[in-house]
C-alpha cells in the first residue's frame, strides 16, 4: 500500500514537471527574433483584413494580410509612407483542396487554409529600423522566431516596392 | 407654376402608390423564405476567419469575416452559431498580379481584382426558421440578389448540416 502511494506520488510530481515543461515551450512566442528583435505582437489575430492572396508554385501557400488600427487606418486613407507604429502581419497556410465544399458544388474547384506554414510581420519604425526602409522584418514557425540569415533577404526583395512603401499588398475594398 | 406644382404633385402620389403595390421582395407568391436584403453595418472591420479560392468558372478568391458573435462562436468551437452571429463573404476576381510575379521572377502570385459580390449568413432562429435559422444575402454593386437566385443558397448550404450549414473553417 504504501509502495503504491509512492508510485502516485511520483507520477503526480512528474505530471507537474512535464505540465510545466508544456507550458514554457508554449511561451516561446515571446522570444524575439534576432536580427530586427520583433515578438509576435499579442492580437495580431484579431486585427482587421487588408487583403487575401495566393501563391502557387514551390511557396503553393493561402495567405491574409492583417494590420494593426494605424496600418488600417494608413491604408483606408491611402496615405504612404506607412506611420511608425504600423504592423503588417502575414498568415499563410498550406493551400489544400476542400472535400466537402468540392462535393457540394459537385466538382473540384475549392481550395482552402490547411496547416499553418508560418507568420510574419512588418513592423514601422522609422529610426530603429531606417537601414531597411524603416521596416523590421520577422517570420516565425510554431511560435518560434525564424533564426536563420534568409531574413537578410527581406529587404532586398521588398525594395522593388519602394513607390509604395516597400509594401506589396493593396488593400481589398 | 400651378401646374407644375400638381404634376410634382401627382407624381409623387403616383410613386406613393407603386411602392405600396409592389410587393416585398421577401413575401411574394406563396411566401418563399426571406433573405437578407440589407448590407449588415460596419462588416468590414469584422475579423478575419478564413480565406478560400474557388477555381473554374466562380475564378474567385475569398476573405471570411465574422461579427463579435460569430467570431467567437468558431473560435470557441460552438455549435450552432448563436442567434445575432453573421458571416460576411467577400469575393474578388482571382487576378495574377504582375507586380509581385516580377519580383519573384515567376509567375505564381494571385491577389484579389476587382470585387464581384459580398455574401451574408445571418442567424435568427425564428426569423430564418424556414432554411435552418439562417438569412442568406447576396450583393453585387449593393444590389441584392433575386428571389429566384436567394433560393438556391439553403439547399446547397444544407449539406453541411453537421457544421450548422456553415462551410467555412476557422484559420488559427
Amino acid at each position: 500500500m504504501k509502495r503504491i502511494a509512492y508510485l502516485l506520488l511520483a507520477l503526480v510530481a512528474l505530471t507537474g514537471v512535464l505540465v510545466y515543461m508544456a507550458h514554457a515551450a508554449g511561451r516561446s512566442d515571446a522570444e524575439a527574433e534576432p536580427i530586427f528583435g520583433i515578438k509576435i505582437p499579442p492580437g495580431y489575430r484579431d486585427w482587421k483584413l487588408i487583403s487575401v492572396a495566393h501563391e502557387e508554385g514551390n511557396l503553393n501557400d493561402l495567405r491574409a494580410l492583417l494590420g494593426n488600427d494605424t496600418a488600417i487606418k494608413a491604408y483606408r486613407d491611402g496615405k504612404l509612407p506607412f506611420p511608425d507604429g504600423t504592423i503588417i502581419a502575414r498568415l499563410a497556410w498550406s493551400y489544400v483542396p476542400s472535400e466537402e465544399n468540392n462535393k457540394a458544388f459537385g466538382r473540384a474547384q475549392s481550395f482552402v487554409a490547411g496547416p499553418v506554414t508560418n507568420v510574419q510581420f512588418m513592423v514601422k519604425d522609422s529610426k530603429k529600423y531606417a537601414a531597411t526602409g524603416g521596416w523590421g522584418f520577422a517570420q516565425f514557425k510554431d511560435g518560434k522566431p525564424d533564426a536563420s540569415a534568409a531574413l537578410k533577404t527581406c529587404f532586398p526583395c521588398h525594395e522593388p516596392a519602394k513607390a509604395r512603401d516597400f509594401v506589396f499588398t493593396n488593400y481589398a475594398p | 407654376m400651378r401646374r407644375f406644382t400638381f404634376f410634382l404633385t401627382a407624381v409623387a402620389t403616383l410613386a406613393g402608390l407603386v411602392i405600396l403595390i409592389a410587393p416585398d421582395p421577401g413575401r411574394a407568391d406563396g411566401q418563399p423564405a426571406p433573405f437578407v436584403t440589407e448590407i449588415p453595418h460596419g462588416y468590414r472591420d469584422w475579423r478575419w476567419i478564413s480565406s478560400a479560392h474557388e477555381a473554374g468558372k466562380l475564378n474567385s478568391l475569398g476573405a471570411v469575416l465574422g461579427n463579435d458573435i460569430a467570431f467567437n462562436a468558431w473560435r470557441d468551437g460552438k455549435l450552432p452559431f448563436p442567434d445575432g452571429s453573421i458571416i460576411a463573404a467577400l469575393h474578388y476576381r482571382n487576378v495574377p498580379s504582375d507586380e509581385n510575379n516580377k519580383v519573384f521572377g515567376q509567375a505564381q502570385s494571385f491577389v484579389p481584382g476587382p470585387p464581384t459580390n459580398v455574401q451574408f449568413m445571418v442567424k435568427d432562429s425564428t426569423k430564418y426558421a424556414a432554411t435552418g435559422g439562417w438569412g442568406f444575402g447576396h450583393f453585387a454593386d449593393g444590389k441584392p440578389g433575386d428571389a429566384t437566385f436567394m433560393k438556391t443558397c439553403f439547399p446547397c448550404h444544407e449539406k453541411t448540416k453537421a457544421t450548422d450549414l456553415v462551410f467555412t473553417r476557422y484559420a488559427p
